[in-house]
């Protein structure tokens, strides 16, 4: 999968997962106090921050493995600098990943436009909701309650990583930082 | 025999299984064993502060409570016989058994990611998975340059505070300083960007590729990790036992 990865390419997608490590970080304590007063629910409508690592990568190296490999780094990272979910946090990132990436291989990996990256937001929603019912025991929970989180979970992830993934890397695009990556050679480029 | 020497990958696999298994089980002695084990194990077997633990583990006891509650209010009817009434919500024996199960699972899951975040060297646990468990070398090394940058952004963030500040915008209290983080992400990524493709060609430029490399670091599987491994794997047993 990495054969066709420049090193600057690997370097680029870790120096992002640590990034976005500490704000995974700072949404997963957020969603904890929230947690407390109003039940697991707290965290569904942010969980879009949580796949936004997996589009921005993707979007801006667009070659296999980027969704995939930059969820699953910054879950790692996420763990080592302090969350006390732990080990659980990369199999999180791995089946978090894996739903992004799988819609950006049903495309081919040769369109990114703002459908695709919503979509591959959507995608990270279902394989992590898939995740959280079995592992949180949501089968004793009532059906409409976990229905209702299923459903904040998935614009969740089409608006804040999908849209808002793709916001951010337009405007890292026009600081001319990404000048060598596929990004810039999308003709993608306005203003 | 210190739990700090256990190969990371190992006890990594150890623990996750662990885990996994625990999600299948309801009963809150199965849990509840987990825990004390877990928090018996730290107690003997490492060096681990207290103190940090605890900080670590407060916002979990929060999500706990929260999960206890909900479980309560919007659990599936389990049917049997009432115990209270809360919001108009009956709640039977049964129910408040599974309540409390899978907050005590919250915790459990909890107990045993600190021990293994408290008791692992990050680069140990990176280089472990690249000798043990055939991590690409690209992606070990990445991620260590990736390490690297934590204390470098730190300081990158103080020095685009100020530029800011510099610039008449007001960041005096922590709560500003605090609510102005979100407008320094962009300039903080770009810079972050430009840095690791000066660091990605410097290492190039030193010979590294992603093949074949002799290693000078080496994490060893012992036959102490697999004690170990046996020791969580009874624990895991007996709580299963413990709560038939």
């Amino acid at each position: 999968m990495l054969k066709s990865w420049k090193l600057k390419e690997v370097v680029l997608v870790s120096v992002l997962s640590v990034v976005f490590a500490v704000v995974y970080l700072l949404f997963v304590h957020i969603g904890n106090l929230w947690a407390g007063l109003i039940g697991p629910i707290a965290y569904e409508w942010i969980f879009g921050i949580w796949f936004i690592v997996s589009i921005i990568s993707a979007y801006i190296i667009r070659k296999p493995g980027a969704a995939f490999i930059s969820e699953v780094m910054a879950a790692t990272i996420e763990m080592l600098i302090g969350n006390a979910i732990g080990p659980r946090i990369i199999l999180v990132g791995i089946v978090q990943g894996l739903g992004a990436e799988a819609v950006f291989a049903m495309t081919g990996y040769r369109r990114y436009e703002l459908w695709v990256l919503m979509l591959a937001g959507f995608g990270s929603a279902v394989t992590s909701f898939v995740y959280t019912y079995f592992m949180s025991g949501f089968a004793m929970l009532e059906p409409g309650y976990v229905a209702t989180m299923f459903g904040l979970r998935a614009v969740s992830g089409m608006v804040i990583a999908g849209i808002g993934g793709k916001l951010l890397s337009d405007l890292l695009l026009k600081t001319g930082s990404l000048r060598g990556y596929a990004i810039s050679r999308s003709g993608n480029v306005h203003g | 025999m210190s739990l700090h020497d256990m190969n990371p990958t190992v006890k990594f696999l150890t623990l996750t299984f662990v885990m996994f298994g625990l999600a299948l089980f309801y009963n809150p002695w199965t849990q509840l064993v987990i825990v004390v084990g877990t928090v018996l194990i730290q107690w003997m077997a490492t060096n681990v502060s207290w103190k940090r633990w605890l900080l670590f583990l407060i916002p979990f006891l929060i999500t706990a409570l929260g999960t206890f509650w909900t479980t309560l209010v919007f659990g599936k009817d389990l049917g049997g016989e009432t115990l209270v009434t809360i919001l108009s919500q009956e709640v039977t024996i049964e129910e408040r058994d599974v309540a409390i199960a899978l907050s005590l699972r919250v915790l459990a899951f909890t107990v045993l990611s600190l021990l293994f975040m408290l008791t692992t060297d990050s680069k140990r646990f990176v280089m472990s998975l690249m000798q043990q468990a055939k991590l690409s070398p690209t992606i070990a090394y990445s991620a260590l340059v990736g390490f690297r940058f934590i204390p470098l952004l730190k300081r990158e963030l103080q020095q685009l505070q100020y530029a800011h500040r510099l610039r008449g915008v007001p960041l005096d209290t922590r709560w500003e300083r605090l609510r102005h983080v979100p407008k320094l992400l962009l300039p903080l990524l770009a810079g972050s960007i430009r840095r690791a493709e000066r660091v990605a060609f410097s290492m190039e430029a030193r010979g590294f590729t992603g093949g074949k490399r002799t290693i000078y670091d080496r994490v060893e599987v012992k036959s102490s990790d697999f004690i170990w491994s046996g020791v969580f794997f009874a624990l895991f047993g007996f709580a299963i036992w413990a709560g038939i």
